[in-house]
């Protein structure tokens, strides 16, 4: 049997979560409240293409790319370097204009894929896009559209998400359905709350044409970027915010065998 | 002494080569914003409105200064659908000189020959 080749994040934890990585030539959505990690998620995973000579872009709806310098120096992540190199492009533009612009033959965009050898992109954030259509429907076409241009030019694509619900599921507006749906891999990122204190958590709730790990795991935010724990183990209704110890008897029956 | 004279005095002593950046382009507190913006954000590529909405600036206002700038020649504008969208020309000399004049705005000096200059015009 053929092996394909996954598309690692390089994020410590999260390939073996994903079996390796990511499908080539997928869109892949991470979801998440604000400050649980998920531009840092993104940012890490086009680095680590470009310490792999996969050169990347970020499409930024929302944050100056100035912000993204500064914040992947944090990590020791030199962008303006990668830049300099083109390993990478900080592209800041809007929904509409992109759009337009991959429709066409000569476009901007694609020149720049092109000219760049591009293999990953980060589109942060594509809560953006729920302006463009009030209809369901269509907002569901245009994404469809958006996301199957970027993947016909070879891309490996990480989508953002912002969820309004700091803890708890919370999912809510247009883009809900559609994007889950036309996304080949779901990632949620979550934060909760054990013994009065404020934890991470991730999950892969998704991943089309690829088995994963499905445990709901903790995962932190250090020097060098995201790291991937231990699952919550012992611990139910993690999603919900507030998770509470599984009863002893559903632990000896289920956990500890 | 003449306003024309004191200007010239005071740029006199400035680089040739910025002060050639700084009368071509730099005309107007808009035209130095925007360009302090596609400096920090080079590979910008948006709409008027959207351009003076990230820059804190009125559409009406950046507009103008927008096509000014694509007619002296240091962004592109492209249609893109039923939109004209801006970018930063790619020229690597383009792009030089614009560094070496966001470099030169940190000393404050130098931000008063620009807004002197500026006055003049």
């Amino acid at each position: 049997m053929q092996t394909v080749k996954r598309v690692a994040t390089g994020i410590p934890g999260l390939d073996a979560m994903l079996n390796g990585g990511f499908l080539p030539r997928t869109a892949n959505l991470v979801e998440g409240a604000p400050g649980t990690g998920k531009s840092t998620l993104g940012m890490q995973y086009i680095y680590e293409g470009a310490r792999r000579d996969e050169p990347g872009i970020i499409l930024t709806f929302e944050e100056f790319p100035e912000q993204y310098y500064r914040d992947a120096a944090a990590f020791g992540w030199d962008f303006r370097e990668l830049e300099r190199q083109n390993k990478l492009k900080i592209i800041m533009s809007s929904p509409e204009v992109t759009k337009a612009d991959l429709e066409n033959v000569e476009g901007t965009i694609q020149n720049l894929i092109a000219e760049m050898g591009a293999q990953r992109m980060l589109i942060d954030s594509i809560t953006h896009f729920e302006g463009l259509r009030q209809d369901p429907v269509e907002l569901r076409k245009l994404m469809y559209g958006y996301l199957n241009a970027l993947k016909r030019q070879d891309l490996t694509l990480i989508l953002t998400r912002e969820s309004t619900h700091l803890f708890g599921e919370g999912l809510e507006g247009q883009l809900d359905a559609s994007i889950q749906f036309l996304a080949d891999t779901y990632i949620m990122l979550r934060y909760v709350e054990i013994e009065s204190a404020v934890q991470r958590a991730i999950v892969v709730l998704k991943m089309r044409g690829s088995a994963h790990d499905s445990t709901i795991r903790q995962f932190e935010i250090n020097a060098q970027g995201l790291k991937v724990l231990q699952a919550f183990e012992g611990q139910e209704g993690v999603l919900s915010g507030s998770p509470k110890r599984m009863t002893e008897s559903f632990m000896k029956a289920f956990v500890r065998r | 002494m003449r306003r024309e004279d004191l200007t010239a005095r005071v740029m006199k002593d400035m680089d040739p080569e910025l002060f050639d950046f700084v009368t071509t382009y730099v005309d107007s507190f808009v035209k130095w914003d925007l360009l302090r913006f596609f400096h920090e954000n080079p590979h910008t590529m948006d709409t008027g409105e959207n351009i003076a909405r990230y820059a804190g600036r009125t559409a009406e206002d950046v507009q103008t200064e927008l096509q000014d700038l694509t007619r002296r020649g240091l962004l592109v504008e492209m249609p893109v659908e039923n939109m004209r969208v801006y970018m930063l020309k790619t020229d690597p000399e383009i792009r030089t000189r614009l560094q070496q004049f966001a470099e030169a705005t940190q000393d404050r000096e130098f931000r008063r020959k620009v807004i002197y200059h500026m006055v003049r015009h």
